[in-house]
């Protein structure tokens, strides 16, 4: 029997519950344990669908034909990378995730540090600025096409005030991607503003005492003390701000459905043509990968600049 | 510039973020608003403040009239229980699976953790039309389409990425020197893990908790082409007021908006202590 | 006790004589029109089989409903025993094999036969045919004919025609000016726009757009008002739709898919005549509300801004009339009246062709014979006279000729008069699975030209050479 051999004690000598138990308590086992729950739901219901788009991306598959696939090896990536419209969806997609995470930073940062002092009904007023995340896309999606309306829009009546002539933001393709990105930052600033005060607010007090002895100026109290403290969040919600961002589809889907012409449309609204209405199914899946791929990228580099200034600040 | 939390910023600072917080929260006022307004007023330029306000919104959410006259319930309650129900299950195995994970990476580092850490994010980043088609398959063949178990697994695995990242990187700024002593007294590692390491992690476990509620509550597309009649979930009656015989049912949109953010709201505020608590006084990070 | 038994045993032997329970599960969009159909059947409709058969519509909301449909096709998950379809989704989903052909049913049944009869050719040619049958051949083959092949059935027929605001046309002050101006008359009876041409139509909008301080009817306006609107949106179909009517009544025209392989792209779609079309198109747009220039004014922009007071007169479909003649939605119900679409004179007649709108519904392929009947029947019943009716009555339409021409049929709702004149001038959009790439590319040229980055010309040159190139790929052009 030298198959038992591998097996642990525990199966081989007694099967008892408890002796399982034992094995899988000791702690080298601690760590698999723990994480694998989650990484088995993780692959059930999400690695292998992906897995399955992934395969699909190297044939020729169209789901409104009764054809089968065909093995097509890297023709669709072929395909999508020579294509000009691909091109000028990614730098569509990347100008609003430069703009609207740009601005979530910045508007989320400004709004943590309003928030990170204690002062009088507080929580309420947190509440307010809270409240445009907790909002659904279609919600916002919806409402900001009627803002941006130049007849019937807040927007339009506002400006209208100062100019006397209505306002149509979504007439040029600048103003209908600044649009865009309004909205987007205007629903996520708070998210990132969470994330810097969760850090703001747990900085050790006397850190900050011991740098008011030190008459330390404001600007080095805050690289030296507060930035360190919400860098890791701060990088957190780049990250997930980021990668949300690249895939916007509802709210350009809503608001300007890609135009004027096809100046806003995104990746991902193009991914959903692709694959939902000319149904090239599995061209859809590679573009799919392409996205994939340019989001690893980034944020690799992400991790790897935080990483980097790191090992610079440890050294 | 001062950072420093103690200080009381008075009713200076309420002043200031009183302004701001308000200008922030206009649009959604405005949605709010709109939900006793009737259709003119709603669409009315100049835009209306002060109006004659209706409930009639709200009856349309619950109550349809028929051709014949009838007033019969709608599926309403159906939708905002299946709300619930979807999202608390989903975010309650999320943080519970998430925590766990995020603990063991940040204490128990497999072999290529980062890597694992990557691969866990990578599954956010791709645009979920594209994956709609396999994970419809899936579904069917698993004979999870149009069941709650279904949604609330899906969903729980949306959710997952954000909490091992975000409870990971609230796990690796605690003071260890303090779960290593409660060790070397005789603690085992789960009354370490419970009674010193969570209630440390409070405030990242609340917004985790917040963050994975909004993303799972809101969700749209899935809840569309998963869900069945009877697990519908209240975003998708939101689409419902768009595209018939008027563009959007104004009054119905928002009033369904409004009672659907009550309960997100109540959460937060309920969770904002925990939120603002930060890390526990004392720790000292490395 | 003994009565409870007895009465638990006649109902259980009952139901097991009374043979089955079939559910017919539809898809359909969530609006007033199937909504109906699902109340009307609960309240009126038993299977003739004797069989237990319920209507169970899924009600999936309209701008996802596409998606919905598409999925669940797609997924091979069989759900749905019928589904409701726009009518140039039909040679995707046939093709696919997911909508079954009725040809074989609709010989067997003389009912169905009377049905396809009775059915404006119009609709029995955007709705059913598959390959595509224009109407006037269907009218050629006598109405029904096995010749052809039958797919759907009407679930909501469509057309446009113009909305107006009585009150303007038909004031005194107004007419004076209009009068002095262009030397007419402004049409203020429904009757009187039976002769409006789009030269009369870009008059009214360059008469009646005024800016805010400026009297109109009498009243000094508090904000700027316009003339004239009609679709211009790049979402969905919307320009396409209203751009097809202008080819069409300049003599031009769109691919002929019923000439499949020898109808030409080039030189039909960016032919003179559809290039003097879309320049007309897009010159009347000077006229409309500033949201034209956005390349988002869609039908329920236009809608809204009607219902707000705020356009003198616009062109959208017969679904959307309902609400804007409601007090309770709208600012100018009971100023509103219904005329025909201009047309443009070609050869000497006015010309009014324009784009079909509305749903068919469709049989499955993957259901059992009986289930099938049970549809069918269901069919029967929809398109009989009392049912479309009552669906007309509540604010649907029919395409039965036969209740069409009910003397009491233009009294059921304002609009209806329009609605049945209008039926002989629609036509349709492609219906081959290759419609939708040609849809979302032909939307976005149109949008650039709508917001001035090129011209007609360009636009339709653009048009063409794509929708050459993907034809000739797909086989359907040599």
């Amino acid at each position: 029997m030298t198959s038992d051999m591998h097996l642990p004690p525990a199966f081989t000598t007694q099967r008892s519950a408890r002796g399982i138990l034992q094995w899988l308590n000791a702690p080298e086992r601690r760590g698999p344990l723990l994480v694998a729950p989650a990484i088995l739901t993780l692959f059930l219901v999400n690695i292998l669908p992906l897995l399955w788009s992934f395969g699909l991306s190297f044939f020729n598959y169209r789901a409104n034909r009764q054809a089968a696939p065909r093995f097509d090896g890297l023709d669709n990536y072929g395909d999508l990378l020579t294509d000009d419209r691909v091109w000028e969806r990614f730098v569509t997609t990347g100008m609003i995730v430069a703009g609207s995470v740009g601005l979530q930073l910045i508007i989320g940062f400004g709004l943590a540090l309003l928030f990170a002092k204690k002062f009088p009904l507080r929580r309420i007023l947190l509440m307010l600025v809270l409240t445009p995340m907790m909002l659904s896309f279609v919600s916002v999606g919806i409402f900001f096409k009627l803002f941006y309306d130049p007849s019937l829009g807040l927007l339009s009546w506002i400006v209208g005030q100062f100019t006397g002539e209505p306002f149509a933001i979504l007439a040029t393709p600048a103003g209908a991607i600044s649009a865009i990105v309004i909205a987007d930052a205007w629903m996520w600033s708070p998210f990132v503003m969470l994330l810097v005060l969760a850090g703001l607010v747990s900085v050790p007090d006397y850190l900050y005492e011991a740098a008011h002895v030190d008459r330390a100026s404001g600007w080095r109290r805050f690289r030296t003390i507060t930035l360190p403290y919400v860098k890791g969040l701060i990088l957190l919600a780049l990250l997930f701000r980021t990668i949300e961002t690249f895939k916007t589809f509802d709210l350009v889907y809503l608001i300007t459905a890609g135009g004027p012409g096809s100046a806003t449309e995104t990746v991902a609204v193009y991914a959903y043509r692709l694959g939902f209405q000319n149904f090239r199914t599995s061209e859809a899946s590679a573009l799919a990968y392409l996205i994939l791929f340019v989001v690893i990228v980034l944020t690799s580099l992400y991790l790897y600049l935080v990483n980097r200034r790191d090992a610079e600040a440890a050294s | 510039m001062t950072f420093r939390k103690h200080n009381e910023g008075g009713w200076g600072q309420t002043l200031v973020s009183g302004a701001i917080g308000l200008i922030y929260f206009a649009p959604v006022f405005w949605m709010v608003l709109t939900a006793f307004k009737t259709r003119q007023d709603a669409l009315a330029i100049p835009p209306k403040l002060f109006f004659t306000p209706t409930l009639e919104n709200f009856r349309a959410v619950f109550f349809d009239t028929t051709s014949s006259g009838e007033l019969v319930a709608t599926d309403a309650w159906l939708y905002f229980v299946n709300s619930a129900f979807i999202a608390g299950a989903s975010v309650l195995l999320a943080l519970i699976l998430g925590t766990l994970a995020a603990y063991a990476f940040s204490r128990y580092p497999l072999r290529g953790n980062d890597t694992y850490l990557f691969i866990i994010l990578t599954t956010r980043m791709l645009p979920p039309i594209v994956v709609i088609i396999p994970i419809f398959l899936l579904f069917r063949l698993t004979g999870l389409s149009g069941t709650y178990i279904g949604i609330i697994l899906l969903y729980t695995s949306f959710n997952l990425p954000f909490s091992i990242w975000m409870m990971k990187s609230f796990f690796d700024d605690l003071d260890r020197e303090v779960e290593d002593s409660a060790r070397m007294d005789g603690s085992s590692d789960w009354a370490v893990f419970r009674r010193i390491v969570l209630p440390q992690v409070a405030a990242g476990l609340a917004a985790t908790m917040v963050f994975a509620l909004i993303l799972t509550w809101n969700e749209f597309i899935f809840a569309l082409l998963l869900t069945g009649t009877e697990s519908r979930t209240v975003p998708v009656a939101l689409a419902s007021t768009v595209g018939g015989s008027v563009g959007v049912e104004w009054g119905k949109l928002s009033a369904m908006i409004t009672l659907f953010l009550i309960p997100v709201v109540i959460v937060t505020f309920v969770l904002q202590n925990q939120l603002l608590r930060g890390v526990t006084f004392g720790t000292i990070r490395r | 006790m003994k009565k409870y038994l007895l009465a638990c045993t006649a109902m259980f032997i009952g139901s097991t004589a009374m043979a089955e329970e079939i559910v017919i599960r539809m898809a359909a969009p969530d609006w007033g029109p199937t909504r109906f159909m699902q109340e009307h059947a609960n309240e009126t409709y038993s299977a003739p089989s004797g069989n237990d058969v319920t209507l169970e519509i899924d009600f999936i909301p309209w701008p996802n409903f596409f998606d919905r449909v598409n999925a669940s096709l797609n997924s091979g998950e069989q759900r749905y025993q019928m589904i409701v379809s726009d009518s140039q989704w039909l040679g995707n989903f046939i093709e696919a094999g997911h909508f079954l052909r009725l040809n074989d049913y609709i010989e067997e049944s003389d009912e169905l036969q009377a049905i396809m009869a009775d059915l404006h050719p119009a609709l029995v040619a955007g709705y059913s045919t598959y390959p595509h049958v224009p109407a006037d051949e269907i009218e050629a083959l006598g109405g029904y004919s096995p010749e052809m092949n039958y797919y759907g059935f009407p679930q909501f027929p469509d057309n446009y025609f113009t909305y107006y605001r009585n009150d303007l046309f038909c004031d005194e002050g107004e007419n004076a000016a209009f009068q002095e101006t262009y030397g007419a008359e402004l049409p203020c009876a429904p009757e009187a726009w039976e002769t409006v041409t789009w030269d009369d139509w870009r008059n009214f909008g360059e008469f009646f757009t005024r800016a805010a301080g400026e009297t109109l009817a009498g009243v000094e306006l508090t904000e700027d008002f316009y003339g004239i609107a009609y679709q211009a949106g790049k979402p969905l179909d919307f320009s396409t739709m209203q751009i097809n009517a202008f080819f069409w009544q300049w003599g031009g025209g769109i691919w002929d898919e019923s000439n499949e392989p020898n109808a030409e792209v080039i030189g039909v779609v960016n032919s003179p005549e559809n290039i003097a079309a879309f320049e007309t198109y897009l010159s009347l747009l000077d006229y409309a509300p500033p949201i034209a220039q956005t390349g988002q004014m869609g039908i329920f922009e236009i809608q809204d801004l009607y219902m707000q007071g705020r356009i003198a007169a616009i062109i959208d479909w017969a679904a959307l009339a309902g609400p804007v003649v409601d007090p309770s939605s709208s600012t100018v119900a009971d100023v509103t009246s219904f005329g025909l679409m201009p047309g443009n004179i070609l050869n000497g007649d006015l010309d009014r062709s324009a784009n079909l709108g509305g749903q068919p519904f469709v049989l499955t392929t993957w259901n059992d014979e009986e289930t099938i009947q049970e549809a069918l029947d269901l069919v029967i019943w929809w398109l009989s006279e009392d049912t479309q009716i009552a669906a007309v009555q509540a604010g649907g339409q029919s395409g039965m000729m036969s209740v069409l021409n009910n003397p009491d049929y233009d009294s059921w709702a304002p609009w209806n008069a329009q609605f049945r004149q209008s039926l002989p001038w629609q036509r349709d959009l492609w219906h081959i699975p290759e419609m939708f790439e040609m849809l979302t590319q032909q939307q976005e040229e149109f949008d650039r030209a709508i917001t001035g980055q090129i011209s007609a010309e360009e636009a339709l040159n653009a048009i063409a050479e794509f929708q050459d190139e993907l034809l000739r790929d797909a086989g359907r052009l040599e």
